[in-house]
């Protein structure tokens, strides 16, 4: 006879072995009355179990809630504590840093005398964008000298009539 | 957190607060205790909301976290209740009053109430994972595989747990 499904029993109970484990536990069940026994106790212990194991004692759940939510509060104001002051000391060094930095490269370029009129221009492009296509700009002066140079006939042919 | 995830939760706690505080209960044997475990499990949950992946049923990813705090707790506990000896369990009575259909007999009926109490502490006496595989299969209803998820082990250690919880017990019924 082939080795006794112990483990298999439970789960050959509640339906939940493959097809295959099924027959095979199914086949041994027929053959092996110890087996068979076992699983009848198993089934009757199941159903004993889930009437054994009690209720608990009955809860105010609208009270339970409120303590959770009260505890939950407690646990955020806890991290804010505990969580906040690290990234704004983090951001406060970051800020001051920068403002450190803008401040000497601003020295410096002021005491070289860079051209205000290029400082101005590179501030109003970082803010327009379209000064990043500064080449597209100027090609717009070409476009109006062809504008003019087509004309030219015409004027000329005004100038004759 | 946004106030839509705040309802969502809100929802959550509703659904899911019976079944926490039971198994919770089930677990510790103490109102106190477990209506305090449930409540952290929900405020891990709450905190954790974002690792939640998926992969896995939501019931069986709560469970695993009630049923990690509850084992956690027996483990520190397990000296300070030798010690004590379950002082304060709320264990004893609530079973017998909770009984189903009148038995006519009375001896009969005595017979029975003795034995649910029994079957009930011999529960309580068994391993932990082993009576929390026991009670998410048995109260919560849960198949092997989702039980091995709860427990992270594998489902051959479930049946195993199961198989040796069951022979114990069976042998508390069969003393009788």
């Amino acid at each position: 006879m082939a080795k006794h499904p112990d483990t298999d029993l439970v789960p050959y109970l509640r339906g939940e072995l493959p097809a295959a484990d099924r027959e095979r536990v199914a086949r041994h069940l027929e053959e092996c009355p110890d087996c068979r026994q076992d699983t009848e106790q198993l089934r009757d212990l199941l159903g004993q179990l889930s009437r054994s194991i009690g209720q608990p004692p009955e809860v105010n759940w609208a009270h339970y809630r409120a303590e959770l939510r009260g505890k939950l509060e407690a646990r955020r104001g806890r991290r804010v504590w505990w969580w906040r002051p690290a990234p704004f000391l983090l951001s406060a060094s970051v800020a001051g840093a920068l403002l450190l930095l803008v401040a000497v490269w601003g020295g410096r370029e002021t005491l070289t005398g860079a051209d205000p009129f290029a400082l101005e221009e590179a501030s109003i492009g970082r803010q327009l964008g379209l000064l990043q296509e500064y080449q597209v700009v100027e090609r717009l002066d070409l476009l109006e000298d062809l504008d003019v140079i087509r004309d030219l006939d015409g004027l000329s042919s005004g100038r004759q009539g | 957190m946004a106030k839509r995830d705040e309802a969502a939760f809100d929802l959550l706690v509703a659904r899911y607060q019976e079944r926490a505080y039971r198994l919770a209960w089930s677990m510790l044997r103490n109102a106190e205790d477990a209506r305090d475990l449930s409540q952290e499990a929900f405020i891990r949950l709450y905190e954790a909301a974002g690792s939640f992946r998926g992969r896995s049923k939501f019931s069986t990813w709560f469970y695993r976290i009630l049923v990690n705090l509850c084992l956690d707790h027996k483990r520190k506990n397990r000296w300070w209740k030798l010690w004590a000896r379950d002082e304060g369990d709320d264990w004893t009575d609530p079973i017998l009053e909770r009984q189903p259909a009148p038995v006519t007999d009375p001896v009969d009926k005595l017979s029975r109430e003795r034995t649910m109490k029994e079957l009930g502490a011999a529960v309580d006496r068994l391993a932990p994972r082993q009576r929390a595989a026991v009670l998410l299969r048995v109260q919560e209803d849960l198949a092997t595989y989702e039980i091995a998820k709860v427990l992270k082990c594998s489902e051959a250690t479930v049946r195993v747990h199961l198989h040796r919880a069951l022979t114990t017990l069976k042998k508390t019924v069969e003393k009788r």
